[in-house]
């Protein structure tokens, strides 16, 4: 378990082999991109907070099958609702585009990978410098 | 701060063995010019293409639209921290050549996007449709470098080139002189000022990692706090685009350049409203940095005693977040604010547009419908190629048909929905 008071929750795994060993990673590999918001929805609900947003920016959530989130890696009593509303809202702005088809191309699937990944390294810095989370 | 532009009228672009504008021509040398973008060992292959409007030509993946400019009087060179040292730019006079742009294409990642069609339906979307391009067509050497690094060899590439470009410009006698200033804080009061609304532009800037950057004096926007500048040094580069996704509401640098936001309260200042300032703030992935972010926005509002406030974002999905935070936040001032975005509301137009919302955001323009489907006829000429078009954002497995055209998303063409308001179409 990490020491981290931070933790990341993914069915990416680029971000397990990159991060595992220096940040506590949650991975589902079976998790679809919708699987894994609602698993991150299961981890507000028993009073684990969001640190990212869960929505990519500018990647359409339809697009990529990779999703990753970091939440505190301590538990609390009460469940945050400002977490809630952003978890609800994500997978509500997924729900929308359900229809659209998913590309598995090998070598986008690689991309999505990896600016997925970028997106949730782009957060450590900021992770790491913060006290409270 | 005051800034001249002085504008030089580009009528043409045409490939020669020397470099220079005659009578509004621009005359370059592609085999001179391309020599040191093959210096970066990165990139594998580059060459120059001229699209010109009207033209049967379909351009790419687009990274970036770079006008090309160079300063003539005053501190600073055009793209400081980037191509040219750190140093404060906004004053002077900075010659532009109006009326071209350098345009850089080729694949970064495999889901890349942006498409500028010259002639046909989607060149009415994309106002780069209407400029004389001259494109410079990457590939990268597949040594196993990082797409970052790829990244920043063609944001890199594409600068240095229109700044080369922008270098002939110097000596010209400008067709048109146009004259920007800002005001001071005491000048902001003074007697023909007062009376007017104090208005500022909240200009929010994509900052999420890989795809998703930009810089300011070649800082790395998600690395600061909101800050403010002086909207002259937008017009000198001050601010470029490090991002290649989401090709119709990504800000290129041609539109940090040429800011219409900007222009438009340059118009009106001293008129209908009293243009204060310039507050730059950033789009991050961790929610304490929206929180801090928007906080900090509306802190500078503050000390600006502002009005109102005009808000434009770049991007969408979590950064529709950071722009109702800015939106509440300055409405819980008591400023009036305005939201400039656009929408994602499914192919048929009914879905929620934003992925977050507020009673607060009650004055919002939009760019338009990103999902809107399009059909984009097959073109004589693809400068770049189409092997990424199935797999750009808003094209999908089979957006390429067999005659060449195209079945997508307005999401794909360059600039269609720009979130600055400098899309060509509107509804009245």
């Amino acid at each position: 378990m990490s020491k981290k008071a931070y933790i990341v929750v993914t069915n990416n795994p680029l971000v397990k082999e990159q991060l595992d060993e220096t940040v506590g990673v949650c991975y589902f590999s079976e998790d679809s991109h919708r699987d894994l918001l609602e698993r991150v929805r299961d981890f507000v609900h028993k009073g684990y907070r969001i640190l990212t947003h869960p929505l990519a920016g500018s990647v359409k959530p339809w697009e990529t099958p990779y999703r990753s989130v970091m939440i505190t890696a301590k538990r609390e009593e009460k469940t945050d609702l400002f977490s809630l509303e952003m978890i609800e809202q994500a997978i509500f702005a997924l729900e929308k585009s359900k229809a659209r088809p998913v590309t598995l191309n090998e070598k986008v699937l690689a991309d999505f990978q990896i600016v997925d990944f970028s997106l949730i390294q782009s957060a450590l810095p900021s992770a790491e410098a913060h006290g409270q989370h | 701060m005051k800034l001249e532009l002085g504008y030089i009228d580009i009528k043409g672009i045409r490939f020669d063995d020397y470099n220079a504008i005659e009578d509004g021509v621009l005359v370059v040398d592609p085999d001179e010019l391309v020599k040191p973008v093959l210096e970066d060992e990165l990139i594998k292959s580059a060459h120059f293409e001229i699209a010109t409007p009207g033209e049967s030509i379909r351009i790419t993946p687009v990274k970036d639209v770079i006008e090309p400019r160079v300063k003539v009087e005053g501190p600073g060179e055009i793209f400081p921290g980037m191509i040219a040292k750190v140093d404060t730019v906004g004053s002077g006079r900075t010659h532009v050549m109006r009326g071209m742009a350098v345009v850089t294409a080729g694949p970064i990642v495999g889901f890349q996007e942006g498409i500028i069609d010259m002639t046909g339906p989607g060149a009415d979307y994309t106002p780069f449709s209407q400029l004389h391009n001259l494109v410079l067509v990457m590939e990268m050497e597949d040594s196993g470098a990082s797409a970052h690094e790829y990244e920043k060899a063609a944001r890199m590439a594409g600068l240095a080139t229109a700044v080369r470009v922008g270098e002939l410009a110097r000596e010209l006698e400008p067709d048109e002189i146009e004259v920007f200033e800002t005001p001071t804080i005491a000048q902001s009061y003074s007697d023909e000022l007062k009376d007017l609304p104090r208005v500022a532009y909240v200009m929010m800037l994509q900052s999420q990692g890989l795809l998703h950057d930009t810089y300011v004096y070649g800082v790395d926007v998600k690395r600061t706090l909101t800050t403010m500048l002086s909207a002259t040094e937008v017009m000198d580069g001050a601010i470029v685009s490090g991002n290649c996704v989401s090709a119709c509401d990504k800000n290129t640098t041609y539109h940090h350049l040429n800011n219409p936001v900007i222009q438009d309260l340059f118009k009106q200042h001293g008129k209908t409203l009293n243009f204060v300032g310039t507050i730059i703030t950033n789009e991050n992935v961790y929610l304490a940095d929206k929180l801090r972010s928007s906080d900090w926005t509306a802190k500078l509002a503050g000390f600006l005693s502002l009005d109102a406030a005009i808000v434009s974002q770049e991007g969408f999905g979590n950064p529709d977040t950071d722009l109702i935070l800015n939106c509440k936040k300055l409405e819980a001032q008591g400023i009036k604010t305005v939201i400039i975005t656009d929408e994602y509301a499914g192919q048929d137009g009914k879905s929620q547009s934003l992925a977050d919302a507020d009673p607060a955001a009650d004055a919002v323009v939009t760019g338009g419908n990103a999902n809107q489907p399009i059909v984009l006829p097959p073109m004589d000429c693809v400068i770049g190629t189409l092997d990424y078009v199935d797999k750009i954002a808003g094209g999908h497995d089979g957006s390429l048909r067999p005659d060449g055209s195209i079945e997508a998303e307005l999401q794909v063409i360059t600039g269609a929905t720009n979130e600055m308001g400098f899309n060509r179409l509107s509804a009245r």
